[in-house]
């Protein structure tokens, strides 16, 4: 795994690096195929690190997976440098504008550690990711860079202006469990667009977490979690709503592997950190309070309901290694009622976390098989959220939502207990 | 009179830019005089310089330092008398050294009897000789020039009971260029300098000569007409006289100056000197890349002239406000600095005492395409005294030695016309012509050996020049040719040491030799060339190919 | 006659008793290599096991993920099972090289078939054994993937693909033993052809909906996302 460090940096991607010689702010763009998104993206940035970082040395680093629509060249153009004729006196600097093609597979693993190197050779004081789908604003240069470039913060996570039914595997599960276990309520685990100091580029480097995910994957929740669990500062900063054309997974199984996956894979890793911790950090949270969008929207809730109920009922002989007798048949009883009658209760769920959490630590069976069965299960939690919150208003799903990381706080002595038997 | 006929000399000439008054006093009155400065025609030949620029040296009641001239065809007594000046460019002139003076054009003193004349009443003879209003609405938004002291172009004349126009100070009001006899007499005062054999002029304030309604008031078409006419009457009757324009404009407003190689011989280039500072202290070569590009031609008789420092203050007019502020921000973070939308500092503290800097800057000077101006004591690396009010701050007495009034003069050191520089760091003790000149090292050895380097090539001078754009933008790097001479520069604007890799393939075969020491270096082959360069370094190749 | 008898009798006794008297020593022998042979066993059994714990060996089958297959298959640890292995192996050799010192010659032959015999058992063992495993593994895996993607019958497919894998190991498994080759061979095809016919005739039929919107998820992304987005508009992230 070492030989795969070494080869992050291709010897073109070193060679502008040592160009560019050293910054004080890095922009890193992850792209595979983005040409449609990447130029405005790009200019967006340029025009917000000219408007806030004027006489700073700054770049942008564009990690590509190896696009074939042309990304890489949209990228390039948008460089400000002296070599094309450009007329643009407003710019003080040369701003480098460069992109690269990092070895491997497309993965957004590969593209943050080779931005995450880059920063490090450069000797950036603050750095920021920007996905390429999201609804960048020239403003998030500030909101993300500044904390980390002049007021010393390390990680500085997004809040997004969310609808109230988006992103229930964050609500409902990496929000709630990171808080209660890291005592840390970053609303976004897993973020896109996020900054960050280059002490913590240089910490993240170091950390041996990069070599176990050999796939890459939840690396942004990786991140997250390697700066609470680092004793980093960490700030929030509400960055307005998230891109709708994210490059989300379509497949639930496949973003429950990248983020469940690596939260149960973290508890291991940082037991001694999360173990130790009764209370919550305070984190500071700048910009308007997330709100919460109540716009209709259209959601096949039957279909969830019949996916739990078909998944606990084919899945018994699995989740009976998996879960407690009692968790079990409490889930058995709920697969069986009518429709109006189904809730997945706050306590149930969180019993039903902690105990797959265990079973993933203990690996009762291959730990992949254990994130799979858990898919069916969340998807009933998702129906008896959306049936809940039919009418509710903004306030009143956050209300819910409290409540459910109280539950898993509450709760949290069962885990260690399940732990360590 | 200088040897070579060249009728292009001025591309050939290292100007040195003097103050009579400051350079060396002969009599013993606190004041440089022609006497004083003919004795120092010995150290400047040995300096190198072959150009003398004299800032103005005529009868003036001194308000703006002599730029306000009560006659045209004498010799202020101060600096001494009509022969003294005679004496002095023959000898000059026997030195190789050629002589350029000024040419105040736009405005006299109003002490000058012209003006005392026209002033008097609407039917004098001299009445239209200058620009009179009832009224100040006249060519209103015309914006001001001096705007730390002035508050409008419009002063009000007590004695006339009417308003003249003046573009400078108040008590320099603008001559009338619409008025015939007006060019005509301008015509016969440089006809009268020619004649006594000076080599051309240095015309200052061009722009503003002539107004109208709706304008701006500055590079009217009528203005070069003015030039125009006394350019023609120069070829025709002076053949290889120069003149220079003082135009403080953006480049595209500059090249029409030069015409069709029938206004201008040259012009100072002065969007370009503030960029190199800007450059220097962001440690990228943009704001000078980017303003050469911009740059337009000019025809190939014209010649552009560079400089980093003169007696004004660094003129931060044709920048950007964002630029402008970042210049104060870090040349002049005293506020007491910065005058009339410029820094009054001379090159030495500009750049913090730093001889790499100094030898940067005027290795760019010396490299740039343009024919450099030094002014007189930046090649000691004198320093300057902010206290002195408007720009005299840069106008301080030459420093020869470290003794009585540091060999400027030999009166008593609180007569002296102006105050010496006195701090550990700057003061004449410290700074002067005769330690220099007895360390091989000094300053003043190495100016004498770039200008030896630059002379011994005419490819600086005439030479065309493209960049190269290297990925690392703390390397300035560009090619001067003229016809089978190829020299290129390489400069590192940084702090720290710089690798750069240069796409030198089209000279491939060609062995590069360092051009101070000699040395040869490694030839271009297909790979790009590979330098490496300590901080603020730069070098000077010439291209060989054997 | 009396003492024909007798005589018989006495030359049988003595035959015995001879053939007794050559067997004991042999027999002592037997039972010291035996003996001798426990010990040894024993002994190569705790050094292995000293060595392994020296070189962490638990922690790195852990990190193999043997550990994992061994629990799940109710197994001891992989150092426990090595050293139980060794221990059995050279016990069993140097029981069947006292044997042999009996001199009992067919035996002798027998004993030599049987050692030739103990590799391709091992080899059988192994198939079996990991044929469990794979089975158990892909079965579950089947379930859970078409669970998740909510396809009909998914234990149907679950239990299918075990006893497909099942029936896949054991034929493996008597082939390499050896016993009735061909029979089993048979039988194997047989069974698996008419499997695999049958699921093709279920699919292709049945299942021409499926294998549509598995070309299309293929080869069409954007018209399935468009028909993946008529479906809701919920985005779990």
């Amino acid at each position: 795994m070492r030989l795969a460090e070494e080869s992050i940096l291709s010897d073109q991607l070193l060679r502008q690096l040592i160009s560019v010689g050293e910054v004080d702010v890095l922009i890193g763009l992850p792209t595979h195929n983005n040409a449609e998104t990447v130029g405005q993206v790009v200019q967006v940035i340029r025009a917000g690190l000219l408007k806030y970082f004027p006489r700073e040395r700054t770049a942008i680093l564009n990690a590509d997976g190896g696009s074939h629509d042309g990304t890489q060249d949209l990228v390039q153009a948008a460089s400000i440098s002296d070599a094309r004729n450009s007329h643009t006196l407003q710019a003080l600097r040369t701003m480098h504008c460069f992109s690269s093609r990092y070895p491997g597979e497309p993965s957004t693993g590969t593209a943050l550690r080779t931005i995450m190197a880059a920063a490090d050779l450069l000797r950036a004081r603050a750095c920021a990711v920007i996905s390429p789908e999201s609804n960048v604003a020239p403003e998030w240069m500030e909101v993300l860079v500044r904390p980390a470039y002049q007021q010393d913060f390390d990680f500085i996570a997004p809040v997004y202006c969310r609808h109230k039914f988006e992103g229930l595997l964050v609500t409902n599960l990496l929000y709630p469990m990171t808080r209660a276990l890291y005592g840390c309520p970053i609303r976004e685990p897993y973020a896109a667009d996020f900054g960050f100091s280059g002490r913590l580029a240089a910490h993240f480097l170091t950390e041996d977490s990069w070599q176990q995910d050999v796939s890459g994957r939840g690396a942004e929740l990786s991140l997250t979690l390697a700066a609470i669990a680092g004793g980093f500062r960490l700030q929030q900063t509400f960055l307005g709503p998230k891109g709708t054309a994210e490059r989300q997974p379509a497949d639930l199984v496949l973003a429950m592997r990248q983020t469940v996956g690596t939260l149960f894979a973290s508890l291991g890793r940082y037991f001694s950190n999360w173990s130790a911790i009764t209370e919550d950090q305070a984190v500071v949270t700048i910009g308007a309070d997330n709100q919460v969008a109540t716009h209709p929207m259209r959601v096949n809730r039957k279909r969830l309901l019949q996916m739990f109920r078909n998944g606990v009922g084919e899945l018994e002989p699995i989740l009976s290694s998996i879960l407690s007798h009692g968790t079990l048949e409490e889930l058995k009883h709920f697969a069986s009622v009518q429709e109006e009658e189904f809730q997945y209760a706050d306590e149930l769920w969180v019993k039903t976390v902690y105990e797959f959490a265990a079973s993933y630590q203990h690996a009762v069976i291959s730990r992949n098989h254990i994130i799979q069965a858990l898919v069916p299960l969340f998807r009933g939690r998702a129906y008896s959220f959306l049936l809940r919150n039919r009418e509710t208003s903004g306030v009143e799903v956050e209300q819910q939502i409290e409540n459910l990381c109280q539950a898993f706080e509450r709760l949290k002595p069962y885990l260690l207990e399940l732990w360590k038997k | 009179m200088p040897t070579e006929t060249d009728a292009l000399w001025y591309k050939d000439a290292i100007i040195y830019q003097v103050h009579v008054r400051a350079f060396c006093d002969s009599n013993g009155d606190g004041i440089g005089d022609f006497r004083g400065l003919e004795q120092k025609l010995g150290y400047l030949q040995d300096l190198g310089i072959n150009t003398l620029w004299l800032m103005p040296f005529f009868p003036s009641p001194l308000r703006d330092d002599g730029y306000d001239i009560a006659d045209y065809f004498s010799v202020h007594p101060n600096y001494g008398t009509l022969e003294d000046f005679k004496s002095f460019l023959d000898a000059a002139h026997q030195r190789k050294i050629r002589v350029i003076i000024e040419m105040v054009m736009n405005h006299t003193s109003d002490q000058h009897p012209w003006f005392q004349e026209s002033r008097k009443s609407t039917d004098n003879p001299r009445r239209d000789w200058y620009v009179w209003s009832d009224t100040d609405a006249r060519y209103r938004g015309v914006r001001i020039i001096f705007v730390d002291t002035e508050n409008s172009n419009w002063a009000w004349d007590p004695i006339s009971k009417t308003h003249y126009w003046h573009r400078f100070f108040s008590h320099q009001p603008d001559l009338n260029f619409d008025n015939p006899v007006v060019r005509q007499e301008m015509w016969n005062i440089m006809k009268f300098w020619l004649e006594m054999g000076v080599d051309g002029f240095r015309l200052d304030a061009v722009p503003y000569l002539v107004e109208r309604e709706g304008t701006s008031c500055e590079n009217l078409p009528e203005t070069h007409g003015v030039i125009k006419e006394l350019r023609a009457k120069l070829d025709q009757y002076f053949p290889g006289k120069m003149l220079l324009a003082e135009a403080n404009q953006w480049p595209a407003d500059l090249r029409p100056y030069f015409g069709n190689g029938d206004e201008f011989h040259m012009a100072f280039h002065f969007p370009l000197m503030p960029r190199m500072f800007m450059g220097l202290k962001l440690e990228d070569r943009k704001p000078i890349t980017e303003i050469l590009q911009q740059t337009p031609n000019i025809p190939d008789v014209c010649q552009w002239c560079l400089f980093l420092r003169n007696h004004d203050e660094l003129t931060l007019e044709m920048v950007t406000d964002m630029e402008r502020d970042y210049m104060y921000d870090e040349y002049a973070r005293d506020k007491s600095m910065r005058l009339n939308l410029g820094i009054r500092r001379r090159l030495a503290p500009l750049l913090d005492n730093d001889r790499r800097r100094i030898e940067l800057m005027n290795g760019l000077l010396m490299s740039l395409p343009g024919t450099p101006i030094i002014y007189y004591g930046d090649e000691i690396g004198m320093g300057d005294n902010v206290y002195l009010g408007d720009r005299n701050g840069v106008r301080t007495p030459m420093q020869w030695d470290g003794g009585w009034d540091a060999g400027f003069s030999s009166a008593d050191p609180e007569s002296l016309y102006a105050a010496l520089i006195l701090n550990p760091i700057y003061g004449y003790q410290v700074v002067n012509v005769q330690s220099q000149r007895r360390t091989p090292h000094s300053l003043l050895s190495w100016m004498r050996r770039i200008i030896q380097v630059r002379k011994s090539s005419a490819v600086f001078g005439r030479g065309s020049i493209e960049f190269l754009y290297p990925e690392n933008h703390r390397i300035l790097a560009y090619i001067r040719r003229l016809g089978g001479e190829t020299v290129l520069a390489v400069s590192n604007l940084s702090n720290s040491a710089q690798a750069v890799e240069l796409d030198l393939r089209r000279y491939k075969g060609n062995i590069l030799i360092e051009m101070f020491g000699r040395n040869l270096f490694p030839r271009i082959g297909d790979l790009p060339y590979l330098l490496t360069l300590g901080p603020y370094q730069f070098y000077w190749f010439r291209l060989r190919r054997l | 006659m009396r003492e024909m008898i007798i005589g018989e009798l006495s030359q049988t006794t003595q035959d015995i008793v001879r053939g007794f008297a050559h067997l004991l020593p042999r027999l002592l022998v037997m039972l010291i290599i035996v003996g001798v042979g426990l010990l040894i066993a024993y002994l190569l059994k705790a050094i292995l096991r000293s060595i392994l714990r020296l070189v962490k060996f638990d922690r790195l089958s852990e990190n193999a993920g043997t550990a994992q297959l061994l629990t799940q298959a109710a197994l001891p640890s992989s150092t426990e099972l090595l050293g139980r292995l060794v221990f059995w192996v050279s016990w069993l050799a140097f029981i069947l090289v006292g044997i042999n010192a009996l001199g009992i010659v067919s035996l002798q032959d027998d004993i030599i078939t049987f050692f030739l015999f103990l590799p391709r058992l091992f080899v059988a063992v192994l198939i079996l054994f990991f044929g469990m495993l794979a089975s158990s593994f892909f079965s579950r895996a089947a379930l859970l993937a078409a669970v998740n993607a909510n396809l009909p019958s998914a234990r149907l497919l679950s239990y299918l693909l075990r006893t497909i894998i099942v029936v896949l190991a054991i034929s493996m498994a008597f082939e390499e033993l050896g016993v009735a080759e061909r029979t089993i061979l048979a039988a194997f095809s047989i069974v698996f052809g008419a499997l695999m016919f049958g699921l093709a005739i279920a699919f292709g039929l049945g299942g021409q909906h499926l294998a549509r919107e598995a070309l299309e998820r293929r080869f069409s992304r954007e018209r399935f996302i468009q028909e993946k987005k008529k479906e809701d508009e919920l985005s779990p992230l």
